[in-house]
């Protein structure tokens, strides 16, 4: 399978690993994103917590990678077509409030599909256990955080509420399209390695958008700018940049 | 935004020492940013988060009329000379 090299691609079954590379990917670029606010953040305590929370999410990224294969080649030497990230992380997110919108959708899903991977743990699937404890046990506090911004921004008068809602409503084309399933989920399923199917995640994913800013007609929805397996225009400025150190020499060891 | 001193305890027999100060519109997400901005390597286990507005502060001429009492400040170096002088004068009588 593309993308899958050494060890990782005995362990796993082609289904198996397409849907762990689709989550690593991103966080890997979720990651990426966050970063982009080292330093310019509209205050220095979020632009440390959107620090720290970028290399939390670069480490899901890294571990899960790990898992399949060599970590640098996955994460920065593969073709653009191999990535089967969403859209949601792959657009850029300029404004703050903005920002902040993908932040609290993105990690409200995240939470569903680490919880339906817990099943997916066995001695013979590598330290995915592990990985997974610590990722949940590290979300946790990522909720707290985005959930209380969220909470204070929308009580903090009406132009800050309104402003934000705006920024929600704007991502939820490419959020709620976080949940196209990958070919080989019915597979996944049906073995266990999946507790929870997408469109069962999605629904439950709505309920908590629905309860802050709802009700959101989602059948109105527009359609998001890309699949998980046709990257959107975004992708290429933004893979150029992440690659851009591995490309200088990308046999180094670092 | 409100100002909020943050004090952190590691571990142990440690008091709760002053770590810094941070802006924040309420006390939950002070207490979010605190972890952000003073413990995120660990510095603390525990953190008290105090409102400014709820200290209590003195005038800066409060204290000042003992800035000038150097008789105050005793590091034991002259009851150690005394000592060491009646210490001589006993081995001598000896």
């Amino acid at each position: 399978m593309t993308g899958v090299d050494g060890d990782g691609a005995t362990r796993w079954s082609a289904s198996e690993a397409e849907h762990l590379l689709a989550f690593a990917d991103d966080e890997h670029l979720m990651g990426q994103q966050h970063t982009e606010w080292i330093g310019t953040a509209p205050f220095l305590e979020e632009d440390l917590a959107f620090c720290s929370i970028a290399q939390d999410e670069l480490g899901h990224a890294a571990a899960l990678y790990e898992l399949l294969g060599d970590v640098d080649r996955l994460a920065f030497g593969r073709e653009a077509a191999g990535y089967r990230s969403c859209s949601l992380v792959e657009v850029p997110c300029a404004q703050w409030e903005l920002a902040i919108a993908r932040h609290w959708l993105y990690d409200l899903a995240e939470q569903l599909r680490w919880d339906a991977l817990d099943t997916a743990a066995a001695p013979d699937r590598g330290d995915l256990a592990g990985v997974i404890a610590r990722a949940q046990h590290e979300e946790e506090y990522h909720r707290i955080h985005v959930t209380t911004l969220v909470g204070t921004l929308r009580t903090a008068g009406e132009a800050s509420c309104r402003r934000l809602d705006a920024a929600i409503v704007a991502m939820l084309p490419d959020a709620d399209a976080l949940w196209q399933p990958l070919d080989g989920e019915p597979e996944l399923v049906a073995s266990g390695f999946l507790s929870d199917d997408s469109a069962s995640m999605q629904s439950r994913w709505r309920d908590e958008v629905d309860a802050v800013v709802g009700p959101v007609h989602w059948e109105t929805l527009a359609a998001a700018e890309g699949t998980r397996h046709e990257r959107t225009p975004h992708f290429g400025p933004l893979y150029d940049r992440i690659t851009e150190v591995f490309r200088l020499d990308p046999t180094a060891t670092w | 935004m409100n100002i909020f001193e943050v004090f952190l305890k590691k571990d142990g027999k440690d008091e709760f020492r002053h770590a810094g100060s941070l802006e924040a519109a309420d006390a939950d997400l002070a207490m979010i940013l605190a972890r952000e901005t003073y413990a995120r390597r660990a510095e603390g286990d525990q953190v008290w988060l105090v409102d400014r507005r709820d200290l209590v502060v003195s005038d800066p001429r409060f204290v000042e009329p003992n800035t000038d009492k150097p008789h105050r400040h005793n590091d034991g170096s002259l009851v150690a000379a005394h000592r060491k002088a009646q210490r001589a004068l006993r081995d001598a009588s000896a």
